[in-house]
């Protein structure tokens, strides 16, 4: 019973039930993609990344992943918005967080996600992954730690609120510096480049470095990445820091009777 | 200046990962590897390292290398025949019992190290310590002895004299 209907629905979308079905020479796709990503032969058209997906993502696209990466901003800066009252303050829980044996433990594991995160981050033109990849990776480990040690324990040791803010604002800044520098630059010399340039193309010779050391850099993307991961494991963390307070600290959110402003 | 040695030696750790993880030694990998490993060590050493002199004792790297090999190659094999054999024998003859036993080992790494490879080993199950972390309740499958002492000796004596002699 079941294999006639498998059999029947797989001759279904065969005849093209599914709509129309993609054609045989489809593999031009991803031909041209290779060729325009990692083309040593022809330097005006390539983007020095052999990760097509991270070339495509900020090289080709890099404006469409700026503006995704203002609206995950804007949405944690709406999360902080909501528990304005909260966020600055220590939480007055003093929790002593989870058994002995948990603690160590997550203690070198963190260490080890950390250390991936920035592995991903910094690889992110080479092999899959990239900066949002590592800070969604990065950001586990605080909120781990949050859960298993304490909240208290952690913002004794130097995580707060401002400095989160900062390093997330500086990561976004660099995003938006890296994405006019080269611009910048072509424009103090006398040329001209476009905004969002990775490497020369035959109306512009200006260029970031293709090799960083002994593998190809991707330009751009190198920058792009890191920042993109910073940005992400600073807003992630940010907002598990918030939610995760004690119950006493949020009530202080829902208790209400706020007039005004 | 306690800090900067802590660093340095976490850093050494954070290297080997990083390189394991990436997978490549080409010297890009290396450089950011030693730029990676000395901040991750900055923002994590003073949780993770309690005494930064025993990592270089290398006796203890050595004890805790024998003890791996121990344990994988022995005490995981015997507790898993004893336990394929509960699961084939066509009654089910448990003798399931929560017991009490007291450990030696003191700092909270040795005590990681002792309930994670009694945990780790089927069989046993560590359900909770004491404030102190001198006593630990083991939930045990066949409990063959229920005094503190001697199931101490069943249970825990090796993995807890290693532990003490890697960590304290």
């Amino acid at each position: 019973m079941i294999l006639i209907l498998v059999l029947s629905l797989t001759y279904l979308t065969y005849l093209g039930g599914l709509g129309e079905l993609p054609p045989n020479d489809v593999r031009l796709i991803a031909k041209n993609y290779l060729n325009l990503t990692y083309n040593p032969y022809v330097k005006s058209l390539w983007a020095s990344s052999p990760e097509a997906v991270t070339a495509i993502v900020w090289d080709y696209r890099g404006l469409d992943t700026l503006f995704e990466t203002v609206v995950f901003y804007g949405a944690v800066l709406a999360a902080i918005t909501l528990f304005r009252k909260v966020a600055k303050e220590k939480d007055m829980l003093q929790s002593k967080g989870m058994s002995v044996v948990v603690k160590r433990a997550t203690a070198i594991v963190t260490v080890a996600m950390l250390t991936v995160a920035f592995s991903t981050a910094l690889h992110g033109h080479l092999t899959p992954g990239g900066g949002f990849q590592a800070g969604a990776i990065g950001a586990v480990a605080p909120l781990v730690m949050i859960v298993v040690f304490g909240k208290r324990y952690l913002e004794d040791r130097g995580l707060s609120y401002g400095r989160l803010l900062s390093l997330r604002n500086l990561a976004l800044t660099g995003i938006g510096v890296t994405s006019i520098a080269l611009f910048t630059y072509a424009l103090i010399q006398g040329g001209f480049s476009f905004i969002f340039q990775n490497q020369g193309k035959s109306l512009s010779p200006y260029s970031f470095p293709s090799y960083t050391l002994d593998v190809p850099s991707g330009g751009i993307l190198l920058f792009f990445n890191v920042f993109e991961f910073l940005a992400v494991l600073a807003g992630f963390t940010l907002v598990f820091l918030i939610l995760l307070g004690s119950d006493e600290l949020l009530s202080k959110e829902f208790e209400g009777g706020e007039n005004g402003y | 200046m306690r800090k900067l040695f802590k660093v340095l030696i976490l850093s050494l750790g954070v290297f080997t990962v990083y390189i394991i993880y990436t997978g490549s030694v080409k010297l890009y990998d290396i450089a950011t590897g030693v730029i990676v490993s000395l901040i991750v060590s900055y923002l994590t050493a003073n949780i993770v390292i309690e005494d930064w002199r025993k990592a270089l004792d290398l006796r203890r790297v050595a004890t805790f290398i024998k003890f791996a090999f121990r344990y994988l190659l022995i005490d995981e094999v015997k507790a898993h025949a004893l336990v394929i054999r509960l699961g084939l024998s066509p009654r089910l003859s448990l003798k399931p019992a929560i017991v009490k036993i007291p450990i030696n080992s003191r700092s909270d790494y040795a005590v990681t190290m002792t309930s994670l490879a009694i945990t780790n080993t089927p069989g046993t199950v560590v359900v909770d310590l004491t404030e102190d972390n001198s006593v630990l309740y083991v939930h045990w499958i066949y409990a063959t002895k229920i005094e503190p002492q001697e199931a101490y000796k069943e249970v825990c004596e090796v993995f807890d004299s290693y532990a003490r002699k890697v960590f304290d």
